[in-house]
C-alpha cells in the first residue's frame, strides 16, 4: 500500500524557501505567492532552434504541436521603440538614494531597442505544459534544438550581436545563452569564459553537439577558464558585447533541489559573498567592453540585492574609476513579450522574468547597460 | 401502527400492484404510474414481489412517497434486493450508530448504502477505527456524513487519512466537522498543495505550531472553487487550473515511481 506521512526534512530547500519569504514577500508584496508556487512547481522549457541544422521538419512537427517562435511573433511588429513612461526619471530617482551619481541618470537612452537577430524559441502556449520530447541529432551529427528556460533567451536578444561584433561570454558554461549567441551567425569573434574547468569542458561538449566544427576554429571562437573578475589583467576596452551571466542563488534550484544548493549550511559563506562577486564580475565585463560597446547583466534570482543592487554598485565603481555608462531601457521588450513571459511591475534598473503557473519561466533577471566613454 | 385507511404491501390485500395499489400507499397519480410502469416491465410475479419488499422497507423507515420514489430512481438495483437482507442492513446501520432521522437522511442521499452487504460495512468500520482511530461515534458521523466511505477502497481512504493527519496536521475531530471523507483524495490534495506552494499552509510541527495561521480544513474544502480562490488562495483559475494539471502529472509519476521500486 501507498503511504502518505509526515514531510521528509528538506534542510537546504527549507533553508532557501525561509529565506524567499523574509526577501521576497517584501520585495514582492503580493505577487509572491503566485511566484513562489510558480518556483515550487514544473518549470517550463523552451526549444531555442539551432540554425545550424535543416530544422524544417522539426519546425513543422513544432508547429503541429501548437508550439510558436515567440521571437519571431514579436519581429512581426513594428520596430520596437521606447513605450510608456520614460524610464530616464526612474534612473534618476534610483541615483537620489545615494547610491549612485546623477550624471548617469539623466543617461536614459531613448533610440529604439535593436535586438539579435535569428534567434527562434519555440515555446507552448500560456497554461499548456506539454513538454518536449528531448532534440535528436540530424545527419551532421548536431541537434536541431537546445532546451532551456525560454527567459534566458532574453539577455541574449537584448545583447543586440551584429554583423561583425566581437562578443565576451564572461560566465558562460554550461552554455545555452552561447549557442544563442552563436545563432545570430553575425559574431566576428566570440570569447567564451567559465572559471570552472569542468564546466568549461561541458560547454565545449555542448557547443560540438550545436555548432559545425568550422565556426569553432580558434580565430573565430576562444575558449578559457579564466576567473572573470580578473578579466581587465587580459584585456580591456576591446569588445562590442559582453555579456555577464553570473553565478547567482539560482532560486529555482535552490528551492526544490537538496543537491548541490547554495542554501546548504556549508556554503553560508559563498552565498554571502555572492552579491561581491556579482559587483566584480560586472565591472570586469564593463572595462572589457569598447567605449560605445554594450553590456547585459543577467542572473536567474529574484535578490534585489544581486540584481538592482549590483548594477548600481558596478555603476557607481565604474563612474570612479572614469567609465561613464548609460541604462538602455528595456520596457520595448517588456511590453512585446508580456503575452510570452510574466514580468515583474516597476522595477527601478532592469527587468525580471517572474514564475507564474501559467507561464513558468524566470526567474531572469536583466539589465542593460551601454558604455559613453 | 400504521395509517388507517392505506393499505400496505407486504398485506395480502395489495399482492396484485395495480396504479389503484400505488395510490393507496399515497403514491400522486403520475408517481403511481411511473411506479406501475417499471414493475410492469420487471416482468413475473417475483420481479413484483421485490419491488414490494423495496418498498415496505423504504415506507417502514419513514421515507415519504416521493423520497421513496427518488430513492429507487437513483438506485434501481433496490428493487432487486431481498426484504431480509434489506432489513438486516438497516438495522445494522441503526446500530451503528445512526439514529432516525440521520438514517433516512443517509438513505435518501445515498440510497446505494443498501445494497451493501453488511460484512462490507463492518470491515469498513473496522478499519476505520483500527487504522484511522476514529471513535465509535466519529465512525457513526462519518458514514452519516460521508456514506459513500463504505464503498471506497480501503487503500485509498488509509492515504487520505494519512495525508491530511501527517502532511496537513489535522486531528480526527476536525477531519469529522470537515466531511473530510466527501472529498475525493485528488481535490483534497490540490487544494492543500495550491496553498502550500503558495506559503499560505505549513504542516504543522511536532508541537503542533506553524509560522503562519493555516485556513482551517473546512474552509479549503466547502468554499466553491471561486470563494477558494479569491478568499484562501488568493490565486486566479488559470493559475489553479494549470496547477491541476500539473498535479495530476506530478503524481503519476510518483506513482510510477514507487511502482518501479516496488517491482524491484
Ligand atoms: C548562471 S551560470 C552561467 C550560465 C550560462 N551563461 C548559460 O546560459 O548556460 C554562472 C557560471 O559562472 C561561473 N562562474 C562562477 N564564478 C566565476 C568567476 N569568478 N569567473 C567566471 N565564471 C564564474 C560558474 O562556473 C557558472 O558556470
Amino acid at each position: 500500500t501507498k503511504w502518505a506521512t509526515s514531510l521528509p526534512r528538506y534542510p537546504n530547500t527549507n533553508m532557501a524557501l525561509q529565506n524567499f519569504d523574509a526577501a521576497y514577500g517584501l520585495q514582492l508584496g503580493r505577487l509572491w505567492p503566485s511566484v513562489r508556487c510558480g518556483l515550487l512547481s514544473q518549470k517550463k522549457y523552451g526549444a531555442l532552434l539551432n540554425n545550424f541544422c535543416d530544422h524544417r521538419a522539426v519546425v513543422s512537427d513544432l508547429q503541429d504541436q501548437g508550439c510558436g517562435d515567440f521571437v519571431g511573433a514579436t519581429q512581426l511588429e513594428a520596430p520596437i521603440s521606447p513605450m510608456g513612461p520614460e524610464r530616464g526619471g526612474v534612473s534618476e530617482d534610483m541615483a537620489d538614494s545615494g547610491e549612485t551619481e546623477k550624471s548617469h541618470g539623466g543617461n536614459q537612452d531613448s533610440t529604439p531597442l535593436s535586438l539579435s537577430s535569428d534567434i527562434k524559441c519555440f515555446v507552448f502556449p500560456r497554461g499548456d505544459i506539454t513538454r518536449f520530447k528531448s532534440a535528436r541529432p540530424d545527419q551532421s551529427r548536431l541537434l536541431s534544438y537546445y532546451l532551456l528556460d525560454a527567459a534566458s533567451v532574453l539577455p541574449c536578444l537584448v545583447l543586440d550581436v551584429q554583423e561583425g561584433h566581437s562578443v565576451l561570454d564572461l560566465c558562460a558554461a554550461p552554455g545555452g545563452k552561447t549557442i544563442a549567441l552563436l545563432q545570430t551567425q553575425a559574431i566576428r569573434f566570440l570569447s567564451v569564459n567559465d572559471s570552472s574547468v569542468s564546466r568549461t569542458s561541458r560547454l565545449k561538449n555542448v557547443l560540438h553537439s550545436f555548432i559545425p566544427n568550422h565556426l569553432l576554429s580558434t580565430d573565430r571562437l576562444r575558449v578559457t577558464s579564466l576567473d572573470g573578475t580578473q578579466w581587465a589583467e587580459f584585456e580591456t576596452n576591446t569588445y562590442d558585447r559582453v555579456l555577464v551571466d553570473v553565478p547567482c542563488t539560482t532560486d529555482r534550484h535552490s528551492a526544490t533541489e537538496e543537491d548541490n544548493n547554495i542554501f546548504s549550511k556549508i556554503r553560508t559563506g559563498e552565498r554571502k559573498r555572492l552579491p561581491q562577486l556579482q559587483t566584480d564580475l560586472l565591472l570586469a565585463g564593463i572595462k572589457a567592453a569598447r567605449p560605445g560597446g554594450e553590456v547585459v547583466y543577467s542572473t536567474c534570482s529574484l535578490s534585489q540585492l544581486q540584481n538592482q543592487y549590483v548594477v548600481q554598485q558596478a555603476l557607481q565603481l565604474a563612474r570612479q574609476e572614469g567609465i561613464h555608462l548609460q541604462v538602455v531601457s528595456l520596457q520595448p521588450l517588456v511590453h512585446m513579450l508580456s503575452g510570452t513571459f510574466n514580468f515583474a511591475p516597476d522595477l527601478l534598473l532592469g527587468e525580471m522574468v517572474v514564475p507564474h503557473l501559467t507561464a513558468n519561466f524566470g526567474p531572469i533577471y536583466m539589465c542593460k547597460l551601454r558604455r559613453l566613454c | 401502527q400504521h395509517d388507517h385507511g392505506k393499505s400496505y404491501p407486504g398485506q395480502p390485500v395489495a399482492r396484485e400492484l395495480s396504479v389503484r395499489s400505488f395510490l393507496d400507499m399515497g403514491f400522486t397519480d403520475t408517481q403511481a404510474e411511473l411506479l406501475h410502469d417499471t414493475v410492469s416491465k420487471a416482468k413475473g410475479s417475483a420481479a413484483a414481489q421485490q419491488t414490494l419488499t423495496s418498498l415496505t422497507a423504504l415506507f417502514v423507515l419513514g421515507l415519504n412517497p416521493s423520497s421513496v420514489l427518488k430513492v429507487l430512481e437513483k438506485c434501481p438495483e433496490l428493487h432487486h434486493i431481498k426484504e431480509s437482507q434489506l432489513t438486516q442492513r438497516i438495522n445494522h446501520l441503526r446500530k451503528l450508530g445512526l439514529v432516525e432521522g440521520s438514517l433516512q437522511r443517509v438513505v435518501a442521499h445515498y440510497p446505494q448504502i443498501l445494497t451493501v452487504p453488511v460484512k462490507r460495512v463492518k470491515t469498513v468500520v473496522l478499519f476505520i477505527r483500527e487504522k484511522c482511530l476514529f471513535t465509535v461515534q466519529q465512525v457513526a458521523e462519518i458514514i452519516r456524513d460521508s456514506p459513500a466511505v463504505v464503498l471506497e477502497d480501503l487503500g485509498q481512504l488509509e492515504y487520505k487519512f494519512q495525508y491530511v493527519f501527517f502532511r496537513m496536521g489535522v486531528k480526527q475531530a476536525e477531519m469529522v466537522k470537515s466531511k473530510l471523507f466527501r472529498f475525493p483524495l485528488e481535490e483534497v490534495r490540490c487544494r492543500h498543495c495550491f496553498l502550500e506552494r503558495r506559503g499560505l499552509y505549513q504542516t504543522p510541527d511536532k508541537k503542533g505550531q506553524t509560522l503562519i495561521e493555516n485556513p482551517k480544513l473546512s474552509q479549503i474544502l466547502h468554499t466553491d472553487r471561486e470563494t477558494y480562490l479569491v478568499d484562501i488562495a488568493r490565486g486566479t483559475a488559470e493559475e489553479y487550473d494549470t496547477f491541476g494539471k500539473m498535479m495530476a502529472r506530478e503524481w503519476q509519476e510518483e506513482e510510477r515511481r514507487e511502482r518501479d521500486i516496488g517491482a524491484d
